[in-house]
């Protein structure tokens, strides 16, 4: 195992692999805390893992084009879709591991930018669902 | 996926459309002008994940004459303009994707419009940014 840098994360929507179009991507998954602190506590709050959910962030540079990104993520608006991505390659190992994440996409911004600037938008979609993940495979 | 040199190609290609003006990729020994000399100024890898991207920045030296010409300010204003045939920005923009070899370009600012040595002699002269998304 080795520190990397970020070039190469796989984003897979469907069935479709966007990397190339993804400039940014966050993954972050969250255990909710439930307090069980009770007079044995000895004086400190103690907490159990409740509900996990996640929320998955990509920036994205915008494109119309026949099966490009914003055309695949305009008929998904209100629907669940599965994100596949893994953060170093589309090659799944114990090294990269693969996450199979299904988000309600459920915002998002076609139409995006200032005068001058390449068409990029932010999306921040929450799990829905369980998020696994595996080490073999491909995205 | 495009090379520097296919999108410096593509650049003098779009420049060569203005009518009467002289185009290179590379640094001339002796300029005969007006003529446009295109140039990487820097390169900005990956702009987005699976070499989905990167951004080059070029630019244009276009230089019409000596600077005492009278005639020579008129002519460069002319391509610094941003209508008619003689417009560097209409002509670079005109095909924004240099024939499929770049996602997508924009001729940003011009800059230093002035006098320029060159071996012995003046020349007046401008530069254009040109900002060029390719894979």
């Amino acid at each position: 195992m080795a520190k990397f840098i970020v070039t190469a994360t796989a984003v897979k929507i469907g069935s479709t692999n966007v990397s190339d179009s993804v400039a940014s991507a966050t993954l972050e998954l969250t255990s909710a805390d439930v307090d069980v602190t009770d007079f044995s506590s000895n004086g400190w709050t103690e907490v159990i893992g409740g509900l996990k959910s996640g929320t998955l962030s990509l920036d994205i540079h915008a494109d119309n084009g026949v099966g490009a990104i914003t055309t695949i993520l305009n008929p998904l608006l209100g629907t669940i879709a599965t994100v596949t991505i893994a953060p170093n390659g589309t090659v799944g190992s114990s090294t990269n591991p693969i996450y199979t994440v299904p988000v309600l996409v459920n915002s998002f911004s076609p139409v995006a930018g200032a005068v001058g600037d390449l068409s990029t938008f932010s999306v921040s979609f929450p799990t829905s669902g369980s998020v696994s993940f595996a080490t073999a495979g491909t995205v | 996926m495009a090379s520097i040199t296919d999108l410096r190609a593509g650049l003098a290609t779009q420049l060569a459309t203005i009518t009467g003006l002289r185009t290179t990729t590379e640094t001339p020994d002796t300029i005969n002008p007006p003529i446009a000399i295109v140039n990487v100024a820097n390169v900005n890898y990956d702009k987005s994940f699976a070499r989905g991207l990167d951004e080059y920045n070029f630019v244009v030296t276009l230089i019409v004459g000596r600077v005492g010409e009278r005639s020579a300010q008129k002519l460069l204003d002319s391509y610094v303009s941003t209508t008619g045939n003689p417009s560097v920005k209409l002509a670079i923009e005109l095909d924004r994707t240099l024939g499929g070899k770049c996602d997508t370009l924009r001729v940003t600012d011009m800059r230093n419009y002035g006098s320029l040595v060159i071996g012995e002699v003046t020349y007046l002269a401008a530069e254009f940014n040109v900002i060029v998304y390719a894979k």
